[in-house]
């Protein structure tokens, strides 16, 4: 009896173990194969990046020289410190920092306030200011450029920054505050009711409370909208057109491309654009967690 | 004792206070709801501010022939009808341009980045994170320096040896060199379906985040039944990321009917007609000439934004008539 159970056991515990090794080696193959297609995937991604990089180290010469070969002879590092000496670039980089370094406290501060009073305050209204925030994003802002461009010509908005930076003091955006929104109805109630009993009014709740709770999407919020106006050309684009105007980083490179008069060879516009997309990509190895995180504490409920 | 007389005190005046209420209905609105609109604010005015204003101010123009300084002629509705009889055939042509784009960019876009999604999200795969961070990296090339980059590229002339690296490596291939987005017809815009490729990283990782809300439980079910990976993927993974579908389907349609980043690829007379005019040219393009390249054409350009928004109203109008297949969950159904 004991003995039979055991061949039983034994030759079934047999054919499982041939049936697991036959998997694994599928398992293998698939591995190997998924391996080698996404390698090939990511080495054709990244070989514009890579191709910008190269020919942005290269000389003058090189670039007209077409049998120079791919690689430069010696990398010409100088480039990045010839492109901000060249037509505006210099002057870009302080305008889009000033952009950016506005809007990284106006859009978070405006846009928690607002997200505040969707998320944990009942009021009147509510939902009906929230589905006019969110009918907002199906406009296309083509209706609105012409209109803005008119008023801001008027109350003396056009070729500065400020068409760049007022109106985010008013939220920055459907999407961030709907963002921040969502986030705010994860955290408990249950703080915001214990320091409610104890007297705390909405602002002290607001500011103490859930907004140091909100650091993930603030952070998250804030690389976007770095993101945002580092590569922002379109804007400036309409409202910065004198010749005397700001023109942020993105603006001097668009003109580049589209008229370059000043005749910058392309190795000194590579190591420009080189230096355009260097910076995000830093950002993005810094904050690669919170940016791909990110997008999953939106959700899509609520 | 004290406590007693308060309280006969407080409930007399407690019930002055609700009749005080009812009489004054606005001032019991404002009491309960102050605080809600007072953080509400800022939302409020920048929509009156930046959207509804200007929204008002857009349709206003639109019944004009104006410069929106000093000319102002009212028009009627001779800025609508323009678009379909004098402007008609750059309509057309704009148009369907658009439309073309519209058709194979949104499909292809969302196809190709669900299916990279689906790459990275195997757990067959070790280090799959890695790749995931590769994928994304080209979205980190701003536009601009991705045009100027992609242009560059996709160079072409008359001689072989100066050409751009693609069309080095077609012509080492034994193929013909392509002219790319300097092409005639329906070539040129193709070529921006090319270049779109290298942004798919950030569907992607949208597509994570749907994957990752998924309920774990339903794969472990279907494993329990011995289902195979390609049917848990039919029957799991794509109808549970539904909601995710149709949303990125709505976004980027409305995305892409504005797109204007042709500006960046065109040498014609005005920026967006591309090399021989028109090949480039599409919707958004049109409202931007319109509206800050032609003087006195503004009414016209307003005009032609609500005839956008229009074409985008009804577009989503009809997908979300027709989104029955979009999977909200159980308890919603």
């Amino acid at each position: 009896m004991n003995d039979g159970t055991n061949i039983v056991e034994s030759t079934a515990a047999g054919i499982l173990d041939a049936q697991n090794r036959q998997a694994r080696r599928k398992n293998q193959i698939l591995r190997v194969v998924l391996y080698a297609l996404m390698s090939v995937l990511a080495v054709v991604l990244l070989f514009p990046y890579f191709y910008m990089i190269v020919k942005s180290l290269k000389t003058a010469d090189e670039v007209d020289n077409p049998y120079s070969g791919f690689f430069p002879a010696v990398p010409q590092f100088i480039n990045y410190v010839t492109v901000f000496q060249t037509g505006g670039y210099g002057q870009g980089i302080v305008w889009t920092i000033l952009i950016i370094a506005f809007n990284l406290i106006a859009v978070p501060v405006s846009a928690t306030i607002i997200a505040y009073s969707f998320a944990k305050l009942r009021w009147k209204g509510r939902s009906v200011m929230f589905t006019a925030m969110l009918g907002t994003m199906m406009l296309p802002s083509a209706v609105t450029q012409l209109p803005l461009y008119i008023i801001y010509s008027k109350i003396g908005f056009l070729n500065t920054i400020l068409p760049f930076t007022v109106p985010n003091l008013f939220g920055g955006g459907a999407v961030y505050i709907f963002l921040i929104r969502q986030f705010m109805r994860s955290i408990p109630n249950e703080l915001e009711n214990a320091a409610k009993i104890d007297g705390a009014n909405a602002f002290v709740r607001y500011s103490c409370i859930v907004v140091p709770l909100c650091q993930p999407v603030l952070i998250y919020v804030m690389i976007q909208v770095f993101l945002a106006y580092w590569g922002d050309y379109y804007g400036p684009l309409v409202y910065c057109t004198a010749a005397t105007a700001p023109k942020p980083l993105a603006l001097v490179l668009y003109y580049f491309i589209t008229d370059n008069s000043t005749g910058t060879k392309t190795n000194i516009l590579m190591a420009g654009a080189v230096f355009m997309s260097v910076i995000p990509t830093i950002l993005f190895g810094i904050f690669q967690k919170q940016l791909i995180e990110g997008v999953t504490m939106g959700g899509l409920k609520g | 004792m004290k406590t007693t007389t308060d309280a006969a005190k407080a409930v007399p005046a407690l019930r002055e206070e609700s009749s005080k209420k009812q009489k004054k209905p606005l001032k019991k609105f404002l009491k309960d709801n102050y605080t809600g609109w007072l953080f509400n604010a800022p939302l409020a005015i920048g929509l009156l501010l930046f959207t509804l204003i200007p929204v008002g101010y857009s349709l206003y123009i639109s019944f004009w022939r104006t410069n929106g300084i000093n000319i102002w002629e009212w028009r009627w509705l001779d800025n609508y009808i323009r678009m379909f009889t004098i402007d008609r055939e750059e309509m057309l042509l704009v148009l369907g341009n658009t439309f073309y784009y519209v058709v194979v960019s949104v499909p292809l876009g969302l196809v190709v980045s669900y299916l990279l999604a689906v790459l990275v999200n195997s757990t067959i795969v070790k280090h799959v994170n890695a790749y995931r961070v590769l994928y994304y990296l080209p979205c980190m090339i701003p536009a601009v320096a991705s045009a100027l980059l992609w242009t560059d590229m996709m160079k072409y002339t008359a001689s072989a040896e100066s050409m751009g690296i693609l069309n080095q490596m077609l012509l080492a291939l034994g193929l013909p060199a392509s002219r790319w987005f300097q092409s005639e017809g329906p070539k040129a815009i193709a070529s921006l379906f090319f270049i779109n490729l290298w942004g798919t990283g950030s569907g992607m990782i949208l597509w994570l985040s749907a994957f990752k809300s998924i309920d774990k439980g339903l794969y472990e079910a279907a494993d329990i039944e011995g289902a195979s990976r390609f049917r848990k993927f039919c029957s799991i993974t794509i109808p549970m990321s539904t909601p995710m579908i149709f949303y990125n389907l709505i976004m980027s349609v409305i995305g892409s009917i504005q797109y204007t980043g042709t500006l960046m690829y065109s040498t014609g007379a005005l920026p967006g007609r591309g090399s021989d005019g028109e090949s480039l040219y599409m919707l958004g393009v049109k409202i931007y000439n319109t509206s800050f390249k032609i003087s006195g054409a503004q009414g016209y350009a307003a005009a032609l934004a609500w005839f956008m928004l229009a074409v985008i109203a009804v577009l989503t109008g009809i997908l979300f008539k027709t989104s029955k297949w979009v999977f909200y969950g159980e308890d919603d159904a």
